[in-house]
């Protein structure tokens, strides 16, 4: 039914015209007010907010008619040229990372502001508590707004940028920290730079630069897929699974069909059975292919029956309710021990999928590495430690969910604008299924509202494309709250137990991780997770004895994928913890026995090799590669400072009188991660100069957010002599932008922005050359570059704009343009250390985490505050592992907390204090020194928080995540 | 077949009350609920009867007691001066801001879910709902079921007395797998528990789990949540009588 309702709309009366059911988020949206967001339909997420009268409210859940006579409010109403002070300090600060809910943010802080222009930092977090933030910790935002606040009242602020602090250490050695040495003040939200001395200062890089795309976010205008509309387009739904098992043994579309307004049904009888795995990786992706776009078989609850395109999106839920789909139920097995069970349920059992491991099994991937003999170091060993851990499902919760735009351009190819990390991979495989040539696919990456690296897959384009191709119409698939959490991408559950032998003196001999990984009903990451894990796992010490043994397993829980760490947190929190374990038992200091063995500059990464899509036997390496740069000991040294280390050993402060049942406690974790996949991540970079001197950089390198476009920028800039406001930089189309393998495995800095100084270098080249000529200099390498012109040693000048109009205009005309890529055959460590605050209430098992510090040696950050904000919103992501998020089942296999609050993620008015160290070391094989960043604030924190739970209770928790039952039960124990 | 069928707005109560009567009706308070719940697909849709217009949102002393209007919005609740403390408090720990800013005080008592603070709040202040064209009961009754027919014009609460709540979750802000709320008032201490049955209970501060039967889910057990009941009654009793 149509309905006219009046509103007053951003200061005009509008009068509009729309459905008795349409949401006020969907009416808002089609009047082309993007700033408004979709991340759920219960108000769940707060990206949809919006002022109603003044106060923040959830348009999702809420009828347009209900706002009828009422003042509604978008970020939109604060958009002038120049920035409002609210957006301005928002930019200033690095307040967004994605950006998808900043408006939101934005006019939350406009309306609280109104009232009470000084708020308290307890009202700022209270106003941000109903919109959920998966990227900043909320530290940056609280310090927009309080800055936003100072501005309006007319308070001077001063520049935002790090805080450089002296080294502790000389750089090798450790250090004891004395506990009178005061901790350095300064805001949370301020990164603690360490610099290093090797490090020459440079122009832009290393320079808190705001993101290249802070403007277009903090004023909410077009970015991200669902922003930009197609002509006709029609919305796409997904019939899903009810049954965890079970064969499809009929599908009937003719009710379906038959409703006006559905343009097409499809599902395994009308689409060809094309075999693909869905993990977004390099050619060739890794086997098994056990996926097809429709299947006569269903895996898990929410496995995808069959898809509708239709005119409205109540249309194509409707449809979804007229398909008449015939299930034979099959038994199901959720755990991967028992999968492997026999007699358990096969769960691929067809014919067409091949290279599995074991099929009556459900064993997908059986992956095994050595170094040295692990039973001859056992026998060595004084004493011999085994412990078994369970790590458990958790998601990567995007606050904009998967969404994919398929159409048909005017030349018939097929062109799908989609949320993914990995637009090559995507474009490469989808073209088969859709039975198409690359040549006719083309992928455009907008902005991505969060990954994480549940886009490192081609989740959903392909329904899209199909639907596209059926009905010769643009169409939109997108993902609700609760078919992201059950039919996207998880973290994989584990079982892993390790065994190490050590000797009296606490030197390790002979170490061996065994893991069951549960990879679902799909492959798609299990191999490259699993040895990762591995890699992990048995990397960081030294031992000359090594063993990686593991199982991975298909079951019938929603499908586990990228996630952020990749392998690596369920490993180290496994590591950090037996280690732990081991030096308790041997009377050592925690720290002191993973100090006499954890790798240094110089240690052979001796597994490394031998696990991963590139592995090589023992014969075929020349060398080891090696630790090539650590400011380990700097990072432990900082961060015991920050924490108050000291404080731990106080029995008053263990057990403050005056809280019988609190205990607190501090754990450390040391951390170690990777960078890029050495012989196989590939970035691409073109750059051209333009008229004024400016410069366009074309990269394929995928910013989700974390402002690797504007990093990789500062890289160009650095090199070209110019500011980052003179690179525009474009990512990514696959017919515009070069190849780029996508934005995961901890790549994009070090591999993509080498390509990226590799092609400024070009340019910069050929810039020498002709400013050498215009300017009568025999030597064009004598030339420099800085202040966007070009610099003859005896002081004379051109400028940048002077040469190029002179190339496009006037002498030996030419495009001065670069390109070029880079591939690596190293893979620096990035190094941190990790501590953590808690309370454990020891009567109800409630954990409070109440400080998380970092101290990360990332080499040399590129940009301060983005690659602070990377390790804040990190660690946070981390603390959900440890501490409160799980996926939860009935019997059947169906997720019980679908939903963000069952599912329990960290808001603005709950955080922990955080603090970060950027620890600089000089890594040589990086570009200006940088390592990565991105993955390693994911490794320590459930590691440091279950050691703070053990000091302080004695309880020894090998399971996650600790939440309070879990945590009465062992204390329980204890006793 | 769209499951929002229309959509109403009455001016006075005679005319919701005719409306709601109708089948298929539903009516709507601040909308955090019932437009999710209304807007997915089902064989028989719904029309929604909004209860904005109805001048429901005013807060007014009584006494010793207040009332809030059905239709007032945990948000303001949260920063009126005249509610008293532990309220106004649970009305902040209820939802986060955005949503509080839209859900009312009588959609909270309709929705009467089991791990509500604010009904654990509001029970101890003794609250009593009144409904259109039916008596006021007291608010156990009303989560019991009882009289729910007529739509919730008021909540009424005693203002006396100082109150605290003892609470156990994953994180700080956590809806509680268990709260304890108490309040003392000229010596007696009522105390009332959430997550330990269908909806929040009153029970009897000295032997808190007297006839309770928890349903257990991933959160906690039923004996874990007894066991909480136990523990945070006796912080909370020791808490507003120190």
């Amino acid at each position: 039914m149509t309905i006219g309702i009046e509103l007053v709309l951003n200061g005009t009366p509008t009068t509009i015209e729309c459905e008795v059911h349409d949401t006020l988020l969907s009416v808002l949206r089609r009047r082309g007010l993007v700033s408004v967001r979709y991340g759920s339909d219960t108000g769940e997420t707060g990206a949809s907010a919006v002022l109603v009268d003044g106060r923040l409210v959830n348009t999702d859940c809420m009828l347009a008619a209900q706002a009828d006579g009422h003042e509604v409010m978008t970020v939109e109403a604060l958009n002038q040229p120049d920035l409002h002070p609210i957006q301005a300090a928002f930019v200033a600060t690095g307040a967004m990372q994605s950006g998808y809910s900043t408006p939101a943010m934005i006019l939350g802080t406009w309306a609280l502001l109104r009232h009470d222009p000084d708020p308290s930092e307890a009202t700022v977090r209270d106003m941000l508590s109903g919109i959920l933030d998966r990227e900043t910790a909320y530290v940056k935002p609280v310090e927009a707004i309080r800055r936003a606040a100072a501005l309006l009242r007319g308070d001077q602020v001063d520049p935002f940028g790090p805080v450089a602090l002296p080294p502790m250490t000389d750089g090798t050695n450790p250090v004891d920290v004395d506990p009178a040495d005061p901790r350095p003040d300064a805001s949370a939200a301020v990164p603690r730079l360490v610099p290093s001395r090797d490090v020459p200062d440079m122009a832009v890089v290393g320079k808190p630069e705001v993101k290249v795309d802070a403007v277009r976010l903090v004023k909410g205008n077009q970015a991200f897929t669902d922003d930009f509309e197609e002509r006709g387009q029609l919305v796409g739904k997904v019939l899903r699974s009810p049954h965890a098992h079970a064969r499809i043994v009929d599908i009937d579309d003719s009710r379906a069909l038959a409703l006006p307004g559905v343009h097409a049904v499809l599902h395994y009888k009308n689409v060809p059975r094309i075999k693909y795995a869905s993990g977004g990786q390099s050619w060739p992706n890794p086997h098994p292919h056990d996926q097809v776009s429709f299947d006569t078989k269903v895996r898990h609850v929410g496995d995808r029956v069959a898809a509708v395109a239709a005119e409205t999106a109540e249309i194509a839920e409707e449809a979804l309710r007229l398909i008449d789909v015939t299930y034979e139920v099959l038994p199901a097995v959720f755990d991967e021990l028992e999968a492997m069970e026999p007699g358990a349920p096969v769960i691929h059992d067809e014919e067409d999928t091949e290279h599995i491991h074991d099929r009556e099994r459900n064993i997908v991937h059986h992956i095994g590495a050595e170094r040295g003999n692990v039973e001859a170091g056992f026998a060595q060993a004084d004493r011999v430690f085994e412990q078994t851990f369970r790590v458990h499902q958790v998601q990567q919760v995007p606050i904009e969910n998967h969404i994919s735009v398929a159409w048909l351009d005017p030349d018939e190819r097929m062109v799908v604008r989609t949320a993914t990390q990995v637009p090559f991979h995507a474009r490469r495989m989808l073209a088969p299924l859709i039975g198409r040539e690359i040549k006719d696919v083309r992928i455009i990456k907008p902005r991505i509202g969060g990954g994480f690296g549940a886009k490192q897959e081609m989740l959903i384009e392909d329904i899209a494309a199909h639907l596209a191709q059926a009905t010769r119409r643009p169409v939109k698939v997108e993902l609700d709250r609760s078919e992201e959490f059950m039919s996207s991408r998880t973290r994989h559950p584990q079982t892993l137990t390790y065994k190490t032998g050590v000797t009296a003196d606490g030197t390790l001999v002979a170490q061996e991780l065994r893991i069951v990984g549960n990879t679902g009903p799909y492959g798609t990451h299990a191999y490259t997770v699993q040895t990762v894990s591995g890699l992990r796992g048995l990397t960081s010490y030294n031992c000359p004895n090594k063993r990686f043994d593991c199982d991975v397993v298909y079951t019938n829980i929603p499908v586990p994928g990228a996630y952020r760490g990749y392998g690596a947190p369920q490993a180290e929190f496994a590591l950090e913890a037996h280690m732990e374990d081991i030096a308790h038992e041997l009377g050592m200091d925690p720290i002191e026995f993973k100090r006499k063995n954890w790798v240094v500059v110089g240690s052979e990464l001796d597994i490394a090799p031998h696990l991963g899509e590139r592995a090589v036997e023992e014969d075929e390496l020349d060398e080891y590669p090696r630790v090539t740069s650590s400011g380990i000991e700097e990072c432990v040294a900082q961060g015991k400072r920050a924490i108050e280390w000291h404080r731990r050993l106080d029995p008053q402060w263990v057990s403050p009188p005056d809280r019988p049942h609190i205990r607190r406690g501090m754990g450390f974790a040391f951390c170690m991660h990777g960078t890029a996949i050495p012989f196989l991540d590939m970035g691409g970079c073109s750059i051209k100069i333009n008229d004024d001197g400016s410069f366009n950089m074309l990269i394929g390198a995928t910013d989700l957010g974390t402002g690797a476009d504007t990093v990789i920028g500062q890289i160009a800039a650095e090199v070209l002599g110019v500011d980052l406001d003179d690179i525009k930089v474009y990512s990514s189309d696959t017919d515009v932008t070069p190849f780029d393998t996508g934005a995961y495995a901890s790549s994009t800095t070090y591999i993509s922005g080498t390509a990226a100084k590799l092609a400024a270098e070009k340019v910069r080249e050929r810039i020498k050359e002709r400013a050498a000529k215009m300017l009568g200099v025999t030597e064009p390498c004598s030339i420099e570059l800085r202040d966007k012109r070009a610099w003859a040693p005896d002081g004379r000048s051109v400028s940048l704009e002077e040469l190029a109009l002179e190339a496009f205009h006037l002498e030996d005309h030419e495009q001065i343009m670069g390109t070029a890529s880079y591939v690596s055959p190293e893979c620096p460590a990035p190094f941190a250390a990790q501590f953590a605050e808690i309370e454990v209430d020891v009567d109800t098992g409630q954990v409070t985490v109440v400080k998380l510090v970092m101290a990360v040696d990332c080499g040399v950050a590129i940009n301060p505050v983005t690659a602070s904000g990377q390790v804040e919103g990190g660690m946070i992501q981390a603390l959900g592992y440890a501490h409160c998020e799980e996926y939860a089942f009935d019997d059947d296999g169906r997720m019980v907390n679908d939903r963000l609050g069952p599912y329990k993620i960290y808001r603005a008015d709950e955080m922990p204090e955080t603090e970060v160290y950027l620890v600089q070391t000089m890594e040589d094989s990086g570009p200006f020194g940088a390592k990565a960043v991105a993955e390693i604030p994911k490794d320590g924190v459930a590691p440091a928080i279950r050691n703070a739970i053990l000091q302080a209770t004695g309880a020894r928790i090998d399971d996650l995540p600790f939440t309070p039952q879990r945590v009465h039960g062992a204390l329980r124990e204890v006793r | 077949m769209p499951s929002v069928l229309a959509y109403h707005r009455p001016g006075s109560l005679d005319e919701a009350s005719t409306l709601l009567a109708g089948s298929n009706r539903r009516a709507l308070a601040g909308g955090t609920l019932v437009v999710p719940a209304s807007r997915r697909a089902v064989d028989v849709g719904v029309e929604l009867v909004d209860l904005q217009a109805l001048g429901l949102d005013a807060v007014e002393a009584r006494g010793e007691h207040l009332a809030l209007g059905a239709m007032t919005r945990l948000g303001d609740l949260a920063t009126d001066e005249r509610v008293p403390a532990l309220l106004a408090d649970l009305c902040r720990r209820e939802l986060p801001s955005a949503l509080r800013n839209q859900a009312t005080i009588g959609g909270t008592v309709g929705a009467a879910e089991s791990d509500s603070v604010l009904l654990a709040g509001l029970l101890v202040h003794r609250a009593d709902v009144e409904r259109h064209g039916a008596p006021a009961a007291s608010l156990a009754e009303a989560l019991a079921g009882a009289g729910d027919r007529g739509i919730v014009t008021t909540v009424t609460v005693e203002v006396a007395g100082r109150g605290t709540i003892a609470a156990t979750g994953r994180t700080p802000a956590d809806v509680p797998i268990v709260a304890a709320v108490a309040r003392e008032l000229s010596g007696t201490v009522t105390v009332a528990l959430t997550g330990v049955a269908d909806t929040p209970v009153l029970v009897d501060p000295g032997d808190p789990t007297a006839g309770l039967t928890p349903t257990s889910d991933f959160r906690g057990s039923a004996d874990y949540r007894l066991h909480l009941a136990s523990v945070l009654t006796e912080r909370a009793v020791q808490e507003v009588t120190r």
